[in-house]
């Protein structure tokens, strides 16, 4: 909550730095028209959600459905644009609303009084009631707030049900980003109870024998009882066009329509578990989901692995260079990239781009764990050069070389065979690292081993997978770097 | 060939070199001797610029390298090449490719003809059989000889050596030692830094005795061997003939 807060303060701290001329709440149907212009409504989401947001497989194509997505579509109808879906982590939904990288946040949430400060609502389109969880061994137990004193309960980080679980007396929070984890320290005995969004704890306890859920009874402000959509501040114009296509919903009351629909995209899911084969089954059913996966964080780290081995190279010869300012200007670089965590560097670039220009998800995290990456490899490119005996750059200039071909042909293939293990490292660091382009939602292995989670209702196996996977990566990885650790063996 | 006008080099407040004037002629071989520390490497450095000199000129062949442009001055090393003590091979490269990389990389030479070349070089060095071995597996005699032979592939009009036989092992003097003087009997002007006093008495056309950054005493080795007129010269050869 607190990394929340202060990434909201740092946005809108760069907000002021950068955009202090526009006028934010400058209200002359704008934003609608913009969107019409756009021809394109994004919305953003968080996929891990049902009965509201989930994926599954339709037509044969894996798609974020569920009842909100049905309602956005309608929506996006009554606009008469495309309709965009991007699925990214709840937790950085609204700093991507604000960052302009998506139009509107559809993703079950309660317009809480806090939320309201940073962002408008639409109309609840819908009332809800909020859970509690526990496994269902303990269903005897626990029956109520009170029953649950003083225990260790669960909930999702930023959302509403951390504020309502204030009301357990005495207990201890454990807030994490995502419903799935929440729901494996439950069943696992990391924690007693979860407090949850009503439809969606049902969703999940039709789904799990372990599990059993009942109404909370929390004492909650009128305003927090329901779920609405989240826009800009000073929006208007596109606040109204939204409450009206909402008036609609309600008056046809289509929500019903839409919760069975979305029942009946749960139930696909679930026929591919099979009781008795269950780890064939698996695999068959959501080998897709890990091939994705696994092709994205190949993408990402080899694009990475490319750019930033030129990045670090040149970052090298400018620390190495005689002019002070451009090795200044080096050095300044790799230290602050080095002293920043990459998890904000991923955000920072994503978020500040949408608000110049729409960079893609994968597009910003590829940039972002290259730069990074270029400043570790250019440290450790200089280390190479430096280690090279200063006779060899002698022999070579006194044969006439330039400086730029000794460099070329003497010191930096000499330099590459030293490195060469500090360097497979790097290589294989950056495999795992780009894992964090996931907050993003970019479908990189992590990320779709959190939508396998979600929709499969398992909660181990799938990170057991994706461990395998990574380390089948890295330790092919390996072997090829050691085989040409070989080859450039003379000694 | 190679003329040196009031040479002065410092290494921060030490001054190495303190007034250098003197000319190498054409086919002239040339040993400079003296004790540890009195600027004798210094100097041969400073003659192709690997060091820069903090004042006075060089002129190789009529052109100042002094102030001479990066690009100009890469072209007159060509023409100069150097034997360093720690022989300084490319490690990374065999011993034929020690000899082609400069001249394809830097003066255009057709690499086939640089191959040639080189094997013929490795074959008047004593190693045509060596010409695929990586520097690692040959001696130190034999990494020299390479080392020589690495500079001649440029085709130089003089040849540098500084202290070409003081990394070596005893028995391994001799074989460099011989092909230098090959290379001045085939009429290399050359320039040597060397503690080998035989091969100063044998080889060279002329002995230059440097002590403290100065070139003390010059003549043919003859004068300087049996009749030194320096005291200082006199006080350096009493101790190491």
């Amino acid at each position: 909550m607190k990394g929340v807060k202060g990434f909201i303060a740092l946005l809108i701290l760069f907000s002021i730095l950068f955009i202090p001329a526009e006028p934010v709440s400058a209200e002359d149907g704008s934003a609608l028209q913009r969107v019409q212009d756009q021809g394109v409504l994004v919305v953003g989401t968080s996929a891990d959600f049902p009965p509201f947001e989930f994926y599954a497989v339709v037509d044969g194509e894996r798609q974020v459905v569920g009842m909100d997505m049905m309602i956005a579509q309608k929506i996006a109808d009554d606009l008469g644009v495309e309709l965009q879906i991007q699925d990214i982590g709840f937790d950085s939904l609204l700093p991507a609303l604000e960052a302009r990288n998506v139009d509107v946040v559809i993703a079950g949430m309660t317009p809480t009084a806090e939320r309201r400060r940073n962002v408008d609502f639409s109309d609840i389109y819908f009332r809800t009631f909020q859970n509690i969880m526990i496994r269902a061994e303990d269903e005897d137990i626990y029956d109520s707030i009170e029953s649950l004193r003083g225990l260790t309960v669960g909930v999702q980080s930023g959302s509403l049900q951390e504020e309502l679980a204030e009301q357990i007396p005495d207990a201890e929070i454990m807030s994490l980003t995502d419903l799935n984890d929440l729901l494996l320290a439950l069943k696992t005995n990391r924690i007693e109870a979860i407090v949850m969004q009503g439809p969606n704890a049902e969703a999940h306890a039709g789904h799990d024998e372990d599990l059993h859920t009942f109404v909370g009874g929390f004492e909650m402000d009128d305003d927090d009882q329901g779920s609405a959509i989240a826009f800009r501040k000073g929006e208007d114009s596109l606040v109204d066009a939204v409450n009206e296509s909402l008036a609609e919903i309600k008056e046809q009351n289509l929500i019903e329509e839409y919760l069975a629909k979305a029942g009946e995209y749960m139930a696909q899911t679930e026929l591919d578990e099979d009781g008795e084969e269950i780890e064939a089954g698996f695999i068959a059913s959501y080998w897709e989901y890990f091939l994705d996966g696994t092709l994205i964080t190949l993408l990402i780290s080899a694009s990475a692995v490319f750019f930033g081995l030129i990045l670090g190279s040149l970052l090298a010869l400018m620390r190495l260079s005689k002019v002070f300012l451009v090795k200044q200007l080096a050095t300044a670089y790799v230290e602050f990239v080095r002293g920043t965590p990459l998890l904000i560097q991923v955000m920072f670039i994503y978020f500040a781009s949408g608000m110049f220009f729409n960079l893609p998800a994968l597009t910003a995290g590829i940039i972002a764990v290259s730069l990074n990456s270029g400043a570790y490899i250019a440290e450790i490119i200089r280390s190479g050069i430096n280690s090279v005996n200063k006779g060899q750059d002698e022999a070579a200039r006194s044969l006439g070389m330039s400086k730029n071909d000794s460099m070329r042909y003497i010191v930096f293939p000499q330099a590459l065979k030293n490195i060469w293990p500090a360097l497979g490292n790097e290589f294989i660091t950056i495999i795992k690292e780009s894992s964090i382009v996931s907050v993003i939602g970019v479908g990189e292995l992590i990320f779709q081993t959190r939508v396998v989670r979600s929709i499969s209702f398992q909660g181990i196996l799938p990170l057991f997978i994706t461990m395998l996977i990574y380390f089948a990566l890295t330790f092919s990885l390996t072997k090829l770097l050691n085989f040409y650790e070989g080859r450039m063996n003379h000694d | 060939m190679i003329k040196v006008n009031h040479l002065k080099k410092s290494f921060g407040k030490n001054e190495v070199l303190k007034d250098i004037n003197e000319e190498f002629s054409q086919g002239e071989v040339v040993v400079v001797i003296g004790p540890s520390g009195s600027g004798k490497s210094t100097f041969l450095r400073c003659l192709n610029l690997l060091e820069e000199p903090s004042d006075g000129e060089i002129v190789f062949e009529g052109t100042t390298l002094t102030g001479l442009n990066e690009k100009d001055l890469n072209q007159l090393r060509q023409k100069m090449g150097m034997v360093f003590q720690q022989f300084n091979l490319f490690p990374h490269k065999t011993a034929k490719q020690n000899l082609t990389i400069a001249p394809v990389k830097s003066k255009g030479v057709d690499k086939h003809q640089a191959d040639q070349t080189a094997v013929k070089l490795l074959r008047q060095v004593g190693l045509g059989d060596k010409e695929d071995a990586y520097p690692a597996s040959l001696s130190g005699g034999q990494q020299q000889r390479v080392a020589i032979a690495r500079a001649l592939a440029m085709d130089p009009d003089v040849m540098l050596f500084d202290e070409p036989t003081s990394a070596l092992d005893p028995e391994m003097v001799g074989e460099v030692l011989k092909v230098m003087k090959d290379l001045a009997q085939s009429g290399m002007t050359m320039v040597v830094v060397t503690h080998e006093m035989g091969f100063a008495r044998e080889v060279a056309d002329r002995v230059l005795f440097m002590d403290d950054g100065y070139i003390v005493e010059s003549g043919t080795p003859d004068m300087i061997f049996s009749n030194p007129q320096n005291e200082r010269t006199q006080d350096f050869l009493s101790k190491v003939l």
